[in-house]
């Protein structure tokens, strides 16, 4: 063709490109897959809600919603990451398991999204809070849900047995223990079956004997699981399971046994997290639970170096996959937003991570867990969620051990020890 | 079978070494078992392979197997003391099933076989078990077990005999393992009942009308006539209890989780616990392919052991 | 009179095993029915109640469990799920197995026994080992989310213990049968799908009792390999009532109660072919 004809082509072309990218831009549909584990109401409607609410809002943005029980989610995730193509938004525990999955790349870094406008997103959240879904400075989830373990109790149960205070050190514990069994009252509902209920004392104990020094140096492997610390840890188990405090059959009592067992008000105490509250509710016989719910704290171990302000706990958050388009992370953004995470805290669901919530929690013992945890000098995430699957299953394992009497306190830490030399590398 | 050369003086004509009709034979053989064979290789070959694999690895299930250990996994599994005491579990349940449960099964159908008045709702009601899920009966039976009399109706029973105390059962170590393989008896004993209520069809009436004119009682005919002549459906009763007590997995899972403290441990949630719980999937697949092995052997044994040949043309 | 205690003592002897009989299968039912009747009551108490009182009738019974899943049309489709996913498995079962159960008991040919050993491999490495590279398989054929990957998985697993009750049952057909249809010029196929398969309706009846309950109560290999609710089968719906197993349980009780109604049905179904043979005589001649 002449050079004029090819000039004129190409202004065309060029022109037509130019117009086409000038053209009023379609907005793309984005689909999102959402998995989460609230299979009960308030969760599952109240997620379901926020989905379309957000839909309505954005109409170029489909959300599909795939509810699981605990188990069967567990299972399905394990097979869908093996294939490469995770959740865009899915349930999290933070911890060890994350961990694992960071370094699979199967999650999407998303400090920036937290970081941007001078990192307005993350000042929502309380630091501790946040850093449970952190690898190695990297966020890759955020909390919805953050509290910790303590102490529930009746306290009906603990007047009829004569308990005016709350114990503040073990020996009063132990003391209180004794006098709800000469009263008749079944002290403490555990549900050892399920091992980490169990494992929650023996935690507390460490931490409380220990302190923040003793973990971290078992867990850089400066130290060791066989320090005194956790030996001591688990001879104070001991000495409270000498006492005989549990309910019948706790050593295969699973946690909702428990929960069911405490909401009819047949124990006195159980030691379990922020859902304690609602799960007993839910788990009682006649939907109301225990009428007087009192909470306190772990107490302290008389000669332990740890803080009665350390706290041990957990919660649950959203881990983003990989794949999740810009309108996931906007969706976790309004998932998360104070107005948002107060309703959750008004229908009991958990307590919030993200500053302004508290106006939903009308509760005074939720308050009080919500302080503490704000509050806490060192926060500690459950050791079997904090350390890699492979341990924590095993760390669990073990704990169980001295349950059953089938280890002695030394056995029960070095079994700790190998699986840390193996899987702490 | 095709008639070789009989005849020396046969025409020496070039036939073809297969008659069409064996070759219709191999096409036929092929034909009926290619859908077989074809899912076979899909689902079983290829997993087994794939196991293989990964057995030779330290690997979470995340992403690529890249820690290569080879046969170190296997190492471990046979020096695991808790994997010893699974298959001692997995061991003493086989005995227990073969010498309680299928003979209870065998009894159940032969008394419910004959012309026993009720039979037909005697049948129905101990199939039962066999039709609920295996998720379901456990958390029935977790219920009836409870460690308190107030919740578990074994419990509620045992304490009206003077002096019994209740029972931990599920959460006594020495116990548990007992009260698994009640739960494993009463969902399973009604396949094995099927199957030998379908046996029994096989033994002409005629046999065991014979037997009886010959003056044998009823006992003598049970024993001498019809189990023998069961012989083949016993076999293979025998051979899916083993291989179903080897393989046993969600009923003691939900149940126990093999615990407390490994005390109902069977190879399989060993397997499970190790491979989907702490992700340790390589160790999992070694198991796995140790468990298949185990299986294999009893397998292969017991084939030929039982190779007899049967009044009716048996296994 | 002399003869009085001689005819008692022989009516005794005469009814005595009976009686004996009929107070082992009266006990064998009560421990069989007693959990059931549990489940039963489970399913007409509040959550709470089922706590308190695990075993009583209930007292106040919440009929309006029942109602409550039967009015949710989710609980509709995944009846259908199941159902689709069931017959299809069996059906399938049933044609697959037969045919490799005739080959391996009237057919020979070279490496007959290795074959056969081989597909009982299956008995060895059960679903719950394999799942995770059967998952990868079916993903390779992109068949995720589908049914018919279900029903394949089922009929693979579901063969290796089917080919070998058929096959003991076909062993049981006399081998003259066979020949005399062959001098008679029925092929192979001729013989299976006329002669064959008619005699041994008790043995495919209870295959196909016991895969289509195996089916029926399926819970992980739906689980994994099922995305979209809208193609769940009913164990994965009674998941989303369960929790951990344990919460809500009335609601469970009640469900499974209500799944359990079909393969129920279908067993009885099954059941009445099984026995039909026992008063008509089996083979004759």
């Amino acid at each position: 063709m002449s050079r004029k004809m090819y000039t004129i082509l190409s202004i065309m072309l060029i022109g037509a490109f130019a117009l086409a990218a000038c053209g009023p831009a379609a907005p793309k549909t984005v689909t999102i897959n959402w998995w989460h584990i609230s299979t009960a109401d308030p969760g599952l409607s109240f997620w379901a809600g926020l989905a379309k609410q957000y839909m309505t809002d954005h109409p170029n943005v489909t959300i599909n919603i795939t509810v699981l029980e605990n188990e069967a989610f567990k299972t399905k995730l394990t097979t869908v990451m093996q294939s490469g193509n995770p959740p865009d938004i899915f349930q999290s525990w933070g911890g060890g398991d994350m961990n694992a999955q960071v370094q699979a790349g199967m999650l999407q870094d998303i400090t920036p999204a937290l970081d941007a406008n001078s990192g307005a997103w993350r000042q929502t959240f309380g630091a501790g809070a946040l850093s449970v879904y952190a690898y190695q400075g990297k966020n890759y989830g955020v909390p919805w849900d953050m509290g910790m373990v303590g102490w529930w109790y009746n306290k009906d149960l603990f007047a009829k047995a004569g308990i005016t205070d709350t114990p503040t050190t073990w020996s009063d514990f132990l003391n209180d223990v004794k006098k709800l069994e000469a009263a008749g009252i079944t002290p403490i509902a555990l549900g050892e079956g399920d091992k980490w209920p169990g494992m929650h004392i023996w935690m507390y104990l460490a931490t409380r004997i220990g302190g923040e020094a003793a973990f971290d140096a078992a867990y850089s492997q400066k130290g060791s699981f066989t320090d005194p610390a956790f030996i001591q840890a688990f001879q104070k188990l001991q000495d409270l399971i000498a006492l005989q405090p549990f309910q019948p059959g706790y050593l295969s009592a699973t946690h909702d046994d428990m929960e069911g067992y405490f909401g009819n008000g047949k124990a006195a105490m159980e030691l379990t997290g922020q859902w304690g509250p609602s799960v007993e509710t839910a788990d009682s016989a006649d939907k109301k639970g225990v009428a007087n719910l009192g909470f306190f704290n772990f107490p302290s171990v008389e000669g332990g170096v740890g803080k009665n302000t350390d706290v041990c706990g957990g919660g649950n958050g959203f881990a983003i996959g990989k794949n999740a388009p810009p309108e996931a992370i906007d969706f976790v953004k309004f998932l998360t937003n104070a107005t948002n995470e107060a309703q959750m805290a008004k229908l009991g669901m958990g307590i919030p991570p993200v500053a302004g919530a508290e106006s939903g929690l009308t509760d005074p013992n939720m308050l009080a867990v919500k302080q503490n945890v704000a509050n806490a000098t060192y926060f500690q995430l459950y050791y079997d969620q904090y350390l890699p699957p492979a341990m924590g299953s095993a760390l669990n394992d073990s704990v169980q051990t001295i349950f059953a009497a089938t280890a002695t306190p030394q056995q029960a830490a070095q079994a700790i020890e190998d699986s840390a030399k193996q899987n702490l590398k | 079978m095709e008639v070789a050369q009989a005849r020396s003086d046969a025409p020496a004509s070039p036939q073809p070494t297969r008659s069409p009709r064996r070759t219709q034979d191999y096409l036929t053989i092929a034909l009926f078992l290619a859908p077989a064979f074809i899912l076979f290789l899909i689902f079983l070959v290829y997993p087994i392979f794939s196991s293989l694999y990964f057995s030779l690895f330290n690997w979470n299930g995340l992403g690529p197997a890249v820690d290569f250990v080879s046969l170190d996994n296997f190492k471990q599994i046979l020096t695991d003391q808790v994997f010893m005491k699974a298959v001692g579990d997995c061991l003493l349940i086989v005995v227990l099933s073969l010498i309680i449960q299928l003979p209870l099964a065998l009894a159940l159908a032969i008394m419910v076989g004959r012309d026993l008045p009720g039979r037909a709702f005697f049948r129905a009601v101990f199939f039962m078990p066999y039709v609920l899920s295996e998720v379901i009966t456990a958390i029935i039976w977790m219920g009836l077990f409870s460690a308190d009399p107030s919740r578990g109706l074994i419990n509620a029973l045992l304490i009206l005999i003077p002096g019994v105390q209740p029972q931990g059962f599920l959460s006594n170590i020495h116990q548990v393992l007992l009260c698994v393989f009640v739960v494993l008896s009463w969902k399973y004993f009604g396949l094995h009942m099927l199957l030998y209520m379908a046996g029994l069809q096989n033994i002409p009436k005629e046999v065991e009308e014979a037997a009886l004119i010959d003056g044998a009682n009823r006992w003598q005919l049970t024993t001498n006539v019809t189990i023998p002549l069961l012989g083949s459906t016993i076999r293979t009763t025998i051979y899916l209890s083993v291989l179903g007590s080897l393989t046993q997995f969600t009923l003691v899972w939900i149940m126990t989780k093999g615990g407390p403290v490994n005390a109902s441990e069977f190879m399989a949630t060993y397997m499970y616990r190790f491979g989907f719980v702490r992700f340790m999937l390589g160790y999992g697949s070694a198991v796995a392919l140790v468990m298949l092995l185990i299986c294999l052997a009893f397998s292969v044994a017991y084939l030929r052991l039982a190779r007899q040949p049967d009044y009716l043309g048996g296994m | 009179m002399a003869a009085n205690p001689l005819h008692r003592r022989e009516i005794l002897k005469k009814h005595a095993p009976r009686f004996f009989q009929y107070l082992v299968l009266f006990f064998v039912t009560l421990v069989i029915i007693v959990p059931i009747l549990v489940l039963a009551f489970d399913s007409l108490k509040t959550n709470g109640e089922m706590f308190l009182h695990p075993y009583t009738p209930p007292s106040n019974p919440q009929w309006d469990n029942y109602v409550q899943i039967l009015t949710k049309s989710s609980f509709w489709v995944l009846m259908r799920n199941s159902l689709i996913v069931m017959a299809s498995s069996t059906a399938g079962v049933l044609i697959v197995c037969s045919l490799a159960a005739f080959v391996f008991a009237r057919m020979p040919f070279r490496g007959k026994d290795l074959a056969f050993n081989l597909l009982t491999l299956g008995l060895m490495f059960p679903i719950t080992v394999a799942i995770m590279p059967v998952y990868l398989a079916i993903r390779q054929m992109h068949l995720t989310d589908t049914l018919l990957a279900v029903i394949l998985i089922q009929i693979a697993f579901g063969m290796s213990g089917n080919i070998l009750i058929l096959r003991g049952f076909f062993l049981a057909v006399p081998g003259e049968l066979q020949d005399a249809a062959s001098i008679d010029g029925c092929s192979a196929f001729g013989f299976f799908w006329r002669v064959l398969l008619p005699l041994v309706r008790p043995a495919l009846a209870a295959v196909g009792a016991l895969t289509m309950i195996i089916s029926w109560n399926d819970l992980l290999t739906p689980l994994v390999i099922l995305d979209s609710e809208n193609l769940w089968t009913l164990p994965l719906g009674t998941m989303q009532f369960q929790g951990q197993y344990s919460s809500n349980l009335a609601l469970v009780a009640a469900f499974v109660a209500l799944s359990s109604v079909p393969a129920i049905i279908f067993y009885l179904f099954a059941e009445r072919q099984i026995v039909a043979g026992l008063t008509a005589g089996a083979l004759k001649g």
